[in-house]
């Protein structure tokens, strides 16, 4: 069994983000002072109109990217892309009733439309103009929007406690050194072939591609209450997929994705090899596995299936807007206090640590795209849920943000996950977890259990017109048999239920794995870890995956260089 | 069922068929190669073998850049090289092809039309192990296809005894040129100082200029013996601004300019030119008043006469097929998507001083530049001129190689989404001078007791830049049984010669049957070349794998006999609150 990026709990060392700002390097942003002025110039007005502005941010986001893609050997693609981004997030009313309040009965309460909007950087004076015109055409909406509100309430139920919508932040500053935008595509271009050219070897591989992509993230953001940030996200990631197909025609892939924070930080090319012989081994085996039974019964996730099951199952449902959206189906907003995990496992988010062992994390940032600074937010202690994740949109209990209001560019922020973090007091090894595993089998007499070695995603109702069920998409499953034999199966997703998924959560081991992802909801794609131990759960559900009815290619695989004679035909007229 | 004689042949044993492809590229020597065995060998148990198969690969580099007030919001460059397979089963008279059914969803199937990615060096065994798999997938999606297709006829008569392919003699062709570069950098450039044009303009409150720069080449193999490679640059300006007036009207025009490559753009200020143009319109525009209503004749010209003839006739001028539906529903959805002209032939469409020819062979007109030709079309047909219209009768319609009743062949015509023009031309006989076709707008508006009569030089309009909710019915949108045109730049004539500019003027109702009434068309023509929007729904290929498509249009003024020109609907938004940041000194 194999897991990626492994490493002991009594090693794990959480780096903190190196200080970039000194209090003294600000030497200035040109971009932020035309921000500034403009916000200040644009406020003024609105604020004394008749329905007044009383909030206005403005956040720029600058995107370079160059990502170049192969497959079977050859490079299939070169891109590079640079765009720069406004948001505006003005708000009229006042921090108790706002534009942004959610209207019910409409889907999604009016929010998360996509408004991408450009803009240009090198001259100010373009900038200027080009924020004056937007914030204009954005204030007129949000006027228009509150009176749809104010007549949203008068004729629709309400919750008993009124929570205000916005609430006040603090001012920061910050000023992040920008980062050399480099990557030497020759180097890359050979790279890509060198990982995607095992795969032809293998007659059984229908599908293989590799790409890279390197993108630095520049963010500067100003609000009316002060705020003044210029933030820098360089990041790589490098992904592989391959895919097969079995007899009965079941697609059946595998993937690898790799992130770093420069391209230097990813493993190097004999890691890589290592991983795509793994594959094509692993593609080949599957192909001829037997297909898994629906099944109940107890079983293992590695730490990186784990991950993903926090992520989808436990993360999605602590994000703290949920809890006040009538159409979701809040399944924790009562379990406040209460227990939902064994003592010995706390669930924490954390988007200031930026390393798990040595693997850099996709989810860390200094500050949220609101301007407050990330924070570690202890969701689960000693097994018992203590809060949610916020952004400066309150929820009953909870006013202010802890730094977890993201967005991509071009969305309206809402709460969502950064690091999430399994941390357990009670570790076993990995042997003694298999143990348990085993006795469990015995002590129910079950045939074998379950190990989910590797998962590729998955997804997850939240909202109430759905069952509120999660499935998260496994790719190696092995059966365990209590004499420990393991045998590969394929054709199964794991699937369940929030509250009695926690519920059956027992033990831990201390082998830890990082899943870096990109994960979507309302406000976009962000960019999210999970990093979690192996866990034992004493009952899952597994149903049989959908499949492709299409049948394996008719012709052997083509020969890899031409023929001495060019194969001929004859036309059919 | 048709039982294909197609012998099996082996590499060694084969007769040659073929021209001797001994210069071919690796990329078409991996599509001959993989074509041969796919011919030879591909059968799934006893169902059909193909009895035609295609490539086209379309390699593209391609640039883009936006600009808004001298400054870049956006760039990128790419390069890819895609592979479109299309296998058709059955034989010539009914095939897998014209046959509009249900979605297979996600399935290999659905997907098996999409262009694949091909690596884009010359790695032999890479290219063709992706042809190999594209290949079987759309062999599969076609006996599937056919079988539906065979089910859905079951208890139908056809009435019609169209084939579904046409023949065609094998042609080949190549132009020998290398697949050249862009400059992004100098695209840029471009794109920067054009925008920079407004950034002293107070009056123009928005404003955008995207450039495109892209080479392409395509390759193209058939397993009847056709094959082209040929180069295809395109290059592309487009700018955009609008302002409000002092009421909080909205005012917005735009316009493109196409060139084959991108020196030919940059070359001169012919460019900045046209923007401050834009500019100063859009500043006229804002003291000009409104129009409430009014009915009678028209005289649209320049732009605004080949706006009309690219939105109303040209898309009534393609042989469109209308394929076998899966059921009833699907049958209905695709009566209303028929060319009405289909069945015009040989009626009279125009008045009678009017022809229209579609002519890809040429590369100018009157000196001016056409950049809508081709030397062979995306079924490897090659290219020559139509006469569509003649002294006012539609003779024949642009088609490839999917007939239609009454044209049974092809035009050479196929753009790789279907049939579409290239070089359209309007050709008018004893046609008058601008003084004279105003002069006639007067006699007719004179006929009918009109006050006065309308000429529009522009056609354009609503883009969404300015104002909350931007209204619908911008450059052209539906209404009723005609289109809808906004007329940027729109005068009242008065019969002592006097001329108001009017603002925010809409053209409605005009369709094609307007056309047969067309008064009067003036001697001299007006050159313009625009992206070719393919609305064919009908298209069993519903892939386009081969970027802008490029017509020219060469129209005289016209001058149509009833027209509605009136306000657009909705409110007039609220001018700006804040007033403009000041300009920097």
């Amino acid at each position: 069994m194999r897991s990626l990026p492994r490493f002991g709990f009594g090693a794990l060392a959480w780096c903190l983000f190196p200080t970039l700002l000194a209090p003294s390097a600000r030497a200035g942003d040109a971009v932020l002072d035309a921000l500034r002025e403009e916000l200040d110039r644009s406020l003024e007005v609105l604020s004394e109109q008749d329905t007044p502005a009383y909030f206005l941010s403005y956040e720029i986001s600058e995107e370079r990217n160059v990502s170049i893609g192969a497959s079977f050997g050859g490079v299939t693609a070169r891109v590079e892309r640079e765009r720069r981004y406004l948001d505006i997030d003005i708000r009229v009313g006042g921090y108790e009733l706002d534009n942004t309040h959610p209207v019910r009965g409409m889907r999604g309460g009016g929010s998360g439309r996509y408004s991408p909007l450009s803009v240009p950087l090198s001259d100010l004076g373009a900038l200027r103009k080009v924020l004056w015109f937007h914030t204009d055409k954005r204030y007129k909406d949000a006027i228009e929007q509150l009176t749809r509100v104010k007549t949203n309430i008068q004729v629709t139920v309400q919750d008993d406690v009124r929570v205000a919508d916005f609430s006040p932040g603090s001012p920061e500053k910050a000023l992040e050194d920008p980062v050399d935008f480099a990557i030497d595509r020759p180097l890359w271009e050979g790279r890509l072939e060198r990982y995607t050219a095992p795969f032809s070897q293998s007659d059984h591989v229908y599908a293989a591609d590799a790409s890279i992509s390197f993108t630095v993230v520049t963010r500067w953001f100003v609000n009316s209450e002060g705020t003044e940030i210029r933030t820098v996200e360089p990041y790589a990631r490098l992904f592989v997929a391959a895919s097969t197909k079995a007899e009965d025609g079941m697609s059946l892939p595998r993937y690898e994705s790799f992130f770093g924070r420069s391209p230097d930080r990813l493993p190097d090319e004999s890691t890589v090899l290592a991983a795509v012989d793994e594959m094509v081994r692993d593609l080949e085996a599957l192909r001829v596995a037997p297909l898994a039974d629906p099944y109940t019964g107890p079983a293992i996730l590695s730490g990186r299936a784990s991950g993903v099951f926090f992520h989808e199952v436990l993360g999605h449902r602590v994000e703290g807007h949920r809890q006040r959206s009538q159409e979701d189906a809040q399944t924790f907003k009562k379990m406040l206090g209460k227990p939902v995990l064994p003592a010995t496992f706390a669930v924490v988010f954390d988007p200031t640590v930026s390393r798990a062992g040595s693997t850099d994390l996709a989810g860390s940032y200094r500050y949220d795209n609101q301007g407050v600074k990330g924070r570690r937010v202890g969701v689960i202690e000693a097994g018992v849920l203590k809060r949610f994740l916020m952004s400066r949109s309150p929820i009953a209990g909870f006013s202010g943000s802890n730094g977890h209001g993201r967005k991509q560019a071009g969305y309206a922020p809402v709460s969502r996950q950064s690091n999430l973090l399994v941390e357990v007091s009670e570790a076993h090894s990995s042997a003694q977890l298999k143990q348990l595993l085993v006795d469990r089998l015995r002590e129910e007499g079950k045939e074998y259990g379950l190990y989910f070695q590797d998962i590729q995603g998955g997804f997850t109702f939240t909202g109430r017109t759905m069952p509120n069920a999660f499935n998260v998409l496994p790719i190696m499953v092995y059966r365990i048999y209590p004499g420990g034999r393991e045998e590969l199966v394929r054709g199964v997703d794991l699937i369940g239920t929030p509250l009695t998924a926690f519920s059956k959560v027992e033990a831990a081991s201390d082998e830890i794995a990082v899943f870096n992802g990109t994960c979507g909801a309302e406000s976009g794609g962000v960019p999210v870890s999970a990093v979690s131990p192996e866990i034992l759960v004493s009952q899952v559900e597994v149903q049989k995956k959908a499949k492709s009815q299409d049948t394996l290619p008719l012709l052997s695989p083509p020969p890899a260089t031409a023929p001495p004679h060019t194969v001929r035909w004859e036309t059919v007229r | 069922m048709t039982r294909h004689k197609a012998p099996i042949l082996t590499a060694l044993a084969c007769a040659a068929c073929l021209p001797c492809s001994a210069g071919d590229s690796e990329l078409m020597r991996a599509m001959r190669d993989e074509m041969g065995r796919a011919v030879n060998e591909l059968q799934l148990g006893e169902m059909e073998k193909p009895f035609f198969i295609s490539y086209l690969v379309r390699e593209v580099t391609e640039a883009n850049a936006t600009a808004e007030l001298g400054s870049v919001v956006s760039r990128s460059e790419s390069s890819t090289r895609r592979l479109t397979v299309q296998v058709r089963v059955g034989d010539k008279s009914l095939d897998s092809t014209n046959f509009f059914g249900q979605s297979r969803g996600s399935s290999a199937l659905a997907r098996a039309d999409f262009p694949v990615a091909l690596p884009l060096g010359d790695d032999y065994g890479a290219i063709r192990r992706q042809i190999w798999l594209a290949t079987d997938r759309s062999y599969k999606s076609a006996l599937d296809r056919i079988a539906r297709k065979r089910a859905a006829l079951q208890n139908e008569t056809r009435i019609d005894d169209v084939p579904d392919f046409s023949d065609q003699e094998p042609h080949t062709y190549a132009d020998g040129e290398a697949l050249g570069g862009v400059n992004l950098e100098r695209l840029e450039a471009l794109v920067r100082d054009l925008s920079d044009v407004f950034s002293g303009m107070g009056h123009v409150s928005a404003s955008e200029v995207r450039g495109s720069a892209t080479v392409n080449r395509f390759s193209y193999v058939n397993s009847e013996g056709s094959s082209f490679v040929r180069s295809a640059p395109t290059a592309s300006i487009n700018v955009q601004a609008g302002t409000q007036a002092g009421d909080g009207t909205v005012l917005e025009d735009s316009f493109s300019v196409y060139a084959l490559k991108l020196d030919e753009l940059s070359e001169g200020d012919n460019i900045a030119v046209l923007v401050r143009e834009l500019a100063e319109r859009l500043d006229a525009l804002r003291d000009a008043s409104h129009i409430e209503r009014y009915t009678g004749p028209v005289l649209f010209q320049g732009q605004a006469a080949v706006e009309l003839v690219q939105r109303v006739l040209a898309p009534k001028l393609l042989a469109l097929r209308m394929p076998v539906a899966e059921d009833a529903r699907m049958g209905r959805f695709l009566e209303q998507q028929m060319n009405p002209y289909v069945d015009k032939i040989g009626s009279r469409v125009l008045p009678r001083f009017l022809n229209v020819v579609d002519d890809p062979t040429i590369n100018s007109i009157d000196g001016s530049p056409l950049l809508g030709g081709y030397p062979v079309d995306f079924e490897g047909v090659p290219s020559s001129p139509t006469a569509l219209i003649q002294r006012g009768f539609l003779r024949t319609l642009l088609s490839n190689r999917t007939p239609v009743p009454g044209i049974l062949s092809s035009s050479g015509s196929d753009r790789g989404s279907g049939p579409a023009p290239s070089n359209l031309i309007v050709e008018s006989r004893d046609g008058l001078s601008k003084s004279e076709m105003l002069e006639e707008l007067l006699a007719v508006a004179d006929e009918r007791e009109l006050e006065y009569a309308i000429r529009v030089e522009r056609v354009g309009g609503s883009l969404g830049m300015i104002g909350g909710r931007a209204r619908r019915g911008g450059p052209s949108s539906r209404s009723g049984d005609g289109v809808q045109l906004g007329a940027v730049v729109a005068y009242k004539v008065y019969p002592d010669g006097r001329e108001q500019l009017v603002r925010q003027a809409v053209a409605v109702g005009v369709s094609e049957s307007s056309f047969r009434d067309i008064v009067a068309a003036s001697e001299g023509r007006t050159v313009h070349t625009a992206s070719f929007q393919f609305r064919n729904r009908l298209a069993s290929r519903v892939i386009l794998a081969q970027g802008p498509t490029l017509v020219s249009y060469v129209v005289p003024s016209l001058l149509f006999e009833d027209v509605t020109i009136r306000r657009p609907q909705g409110n007039i938004p609220r001018p700006p609150i804040v007033p403009q940041p000041p300009l920097p000194e």
